[in-house]
């Protein structure tokens, strides 16, 4: 690539004091002395310092462009970096003594950090990538609120990122990592038996006898029909109670155990807990965690839910295990396609409504 | 065995002092290297099974506590903490070791690191998509971390650390500013996901003042699928990942060769 200047052209006039020869000077890098001092059998032209210190002032210059504008010879749409070696070249030409051919020297390495840098910028074929894109994108899918700004600026700065929008990237991103999950410890008591099996869906009489059988059928009927009546109307009525909040703030979520739980009864929280099931089944409501691992219920924007079983599991007297299968807003079904099932399992029984209630 | 301690003067810098330690340590695994045969034997017959089972378990919880952090494990800490006096059956030890993370636990404790040998434990299994990773909400370094590895890998494998800065200042993320969910957002990114070995964070020579570059680190070779994080960035653009046929190539060519392994 270099043209080496005429370096092995013999040396002017010596004044007889041994001959040093051109690469002999060369390899001298104690050579400080602008003046020349000792034997010098360097021709006065080689040794002038005004014009040694011209060409030393215009490596530095050349070598401070570099170092300042690296952004710029690095852009593939110019040819600043050539521009600057053929520079260097030409100055090159004029060198005769160590101290400059060493800034050649140091110029030459910046130069080729960046050419290297430069060549592996160059993608011979496919798309480019643009991180500025890449991270408009992001912004999209995390959830990013654009406000309509009327000044028209194109500020990156706009919108409202939600809070659950590293949440969200999060979740999605893990599907690209074979993390080992982390390990720990499972708190509380683990149930080395199975369940039995279910006692009671809803309270149901003993079968009665022949006698009162006869009479039974109608009163029987109008009994189940009162209760189911009955849960009808006490789920619309929590319905009612649950878009009365929604209607005054509807993306404030509502802390689950708040609501259900009633401070003064034990039995009306589980029945709160019942009818609270009824209505995630039916995609009324939507139920996830919080990032405190919470369950909080939320308002559903869409009609689009995806399942159908509400079991209720009476495991002993006093415990109560609920299984609800909670639908997901059609906004956040995962970029694939299938929806996310959630399942949440709460428990409670009478000491932890004690506790909770404090 | 008597372990060889090299005494440190205190008036050495903290920095000279670590290279001493781990010097030490690397004595402590260069004896890994020097069992004979007859050592072996030896150690067979002077522990019982119910000993080395005992000793395998203990590794497998030692290296299940060392992995919460995340930070790759020394088969010289494995060596001195826990293998000890049974060193000399240490191949066969590690051997169940592997076969009951993979077996009873699904990971693979893999070598990301043949010369200093250093390990880490992965999933055995893929995450498929449309089924939950965890039921726990996610962690967002996860998805700070998505980032700097996605602008890496398709900018070639090697970027100067302020595309990574400017990328997330257009997040939001400022390393200069506390952030809400990551707080020092530059000491997540240079120090814990470097120690953590998810990216490499190299001085580019010849820079005045001092720059770095960031790569992948050797866990993130491992344990990211450079397919899957293509395949995303796809969605993201709504663009055929093909279309980036040369990051397609090498995704491609990573994958087969991690599934042969």
């Amino acid at each position: 690539i270099r043209s080496k200047g005429s370096q092995e052209e013999t040396a002017g006039t010596s004044n007889g004091l041994g001959g040093r020869n051109r690469s002999e000077r060369a390899c001298d890098m104690g050579d400080e002395d602008d003046t020349g001092a000792g034997p010098s059998a360097i021709s006065d032209e080689d040794d002038d310092p005004t014009r040694r210190r011209e060409i030393r002032s215009k490596y530095r210059d050349l070598i401070n462009q570099v170092q300042q504008n690296r952004e710029d010879m690095l852009n593939p749409a110019n040819n600043k970096l050539t521009d600057v070696l053929e520079e260097a070249n030409k100055l090159f030409a004029n060198v005769r003594q160590a101290r400059e051919a060493a800034l050649d020297a140091q110029l030459l390495v910046l130069a080729t950090d960046l050419g290297k840098e430069k060549a592996s910028q160059l993608h011979a074929e496919g798309s480019a990538f643009d991180p500025s894109a890449f991270a408009e994108h992001l912004l999209s899918f995390m959830g990013l609120n654009r406000l309509e700004d009327e000044s028209g600026q194109d500020g990156n700065l706009e919108g409202y990122l939600p809070q659950s929008a590293w949440q969200r990237l999060a979740k999605r991103s893990e599907y690209c990592f074979k993390t080992a999950p982390s390990f720990h410890y499972i708190l509380g008591s683990f149930l080395a038996e199975p369940p039995p099996p279910r006692q009671r869906v809803e309270r149901q009489r003993k079968a009665p006898s022949k006698e009162a059988k006869r009479m039974m059928p109608t009163q029987l009927k109008k009994m189940e029909e009162s209760n189911q009546e009955a849960t009808e109307r006490e789920v619309e009525r929590i319905l009612g109670c649950l878009q009365k909040y929604f209607a005054d703030d509807p993306e404030e979520p509502i802390s689950y155990y708040e609501f259900v739980i009633d401070p003064n009864s034990f039995s009306r929280t589980v029945e709160n807990i019942f009818h609270m099931s009824f209505l995630i089944r039916d995609g009324l409501v939507k139920m996830n965690l919080d990032k405190y691992g919470l369950p909080c219920i939320g308002k559903i924007k869409s009609t689009g839910h995806h399942f159908s079983c509400v079991c209720l599991n009476v495991l002993r007297d006093d415990m109560y295990y609920w299984c609800t299968i909670a639908p997901v807003e059609e906004g956040e079904v995962e970029l694939g396609g299938a929806a996310v099932r959630n399942q949440c399992v709460i428990s409670i029984n009478q000491k932890s409504w004690r506790v909770s209630i404090l | 065995m008597s372990q060889r301690k090299r005494a440190v003067p205190a008036s050495q810098s903290k920095t000279k002092r670590r290279s001493q330690v781990s010097l030490d340590e690397d004595d402590e695994d260069a004896n890994f290297s020097q069992i004979t045969s007859s050592q072996v034997q030896r150690a067979r017959e002077n522990f019982t099974s119910d000993q080395i089972d005992r000793k395998v378990a203990e590794v497998v919880q030692f290296i299940l506590i060392k992995d919460q952090k995340k930070i790759p494990i020394r088969r010289a800490d494995i060596g001195k903490h826990v293998i000890k006096e049974y060193k000399a059956i240490y191949i066969e030890i590690m051997n169940r070791v592997c076969r009951k993370f993979d077996q009873v636990f699904g990971l693979k404790l893999v070598e990301i690191d043949p010369k200093n040998h250093i390990y880490i434990l992965i999933n055995k299994l893929e995450p498929i998509h449309g089924e939950p990773v965890s039921m726990r909400p996610g962690n967002p370094k996860t998805g700070l971390l998505f980032v700097i590895l996605s602008v890496i890998f398709m900018k070639g494998g090697v970027i100067k650390e302020n595309l990574v800065w400017n990328t997330l200042k257009k997040l939001r993320v400022d390393p200069g500013e506390k952030h809400e969910e990551f707080g020092d957002v530059k000491k997540v990114v240079t120090d814990e996901f470097v120690r953590q070995k998810y990216l490499e964070y190299v001085k580019i020579p010849h820079t005045e003042p001092v720059e770095y570059e960031f790569r992948w680190g050797l866990r993130a070779e491992k344990e990211v699928s450079k397919l899957k994080l293509l395949k995303f960035v796809g969605e993201l653009f709504d663009q055929d990942p093909q279309s980036w046929t040369q990051q397609f190539r090498e995704a491609s060519a990573t994958e087969t060769s991690s599934q042969r392994s």
